[in-house]
């Protein structure tokens, strides 16, 4: 997973948060929270942190 | 019950069965103790592999047994008349992390749904929702055709 293209997806009903690519953004987008199953929209992605070196 | 014929189903027929379903019965041990659950699963045919998720709380029975063996058994039964067939997949238990998640586990584990025998009386921070795989060493399944005219 390029550190550019990390999302970190934060599931608003059971607080779940993982850091995705956009293949996996997508896949959530249409199956649902992977952990709790509820549906997630937009608001449930961010984008990575960037750390500076 | 007359029956007319019991046969054993083939790999595509229980994949068959095991694809089209979506809840059956997890039977898991503690020693020479039984547990078994109501649950609902999705199912990989290419793989054989289940995947499930599943909710506990801290104290419950559910939560000790999936901290101990990790060897299970699925039931999985359907009754289209004449016909009732049931499948036993028998395998081990390993729990995925969402370090481990990957597009194909989340598109798996979205066709599991959302515990549909689950009751989540508890407080949510109570809860624990773990994703486990299950990979199916033997899969076995049989058909019987029941006589229902005998009953008429």
């Amino acid at each position: 997973m390029s550190a550019s293209e990390d999302i970190v997806f934060t599931c608003p009903h059971c607080g779940e948060t993982m850091t995705v690519n956009p293949a996996m953004r997508d896949a959530l987008f249409s199956n649902g929270c992977v952990v709790c199953g509820a549906a997630v929209d937009g608001d449930a992605f961010a984008p990575a942190e960037q750390s500076c070196t | 019950m007359a029956l007319d014929q019991q046969t054993e189903l083939s790999r595509a027929e229980t994949d068959a069965v095991l694809a089209r379903n979506e809840t059956g019965v997890l039977s898991l041990a503690r020693g020479d103790e039984p547990y078994a659950i109501p649950i609902s699963y999705g199912y990989d045919a290419e793989s054989r592999t289940v995947f499930l998720r599943l909710v506990s709380t801290p104290d419950s029975e559910k939560r000790a047994f999936l901290s101990s063996s990790p060897a299970v058994r699925l039931v999985v039964s359907e009754e289209s008349p004449p016909e009732y067939r049931s499948v036993v997949a028998q395998g081990t238990l390993t729990e995925i992390s969402t370090d481990e998640m990957t597009v194909e586990r989340i598109e798996q584990f979205g066709d599991a749904k959302r515990p549909l025998f689950e009751i989540w009386g508890a407080d949510k921070p109570d809860l624990r929702i773990q994703l486990y795989e299950c990979d199916a060493t033997t899969i076995s399944g049989r058909c019987i055709e029941l006589d229902h005219a005998a009953y008429a």
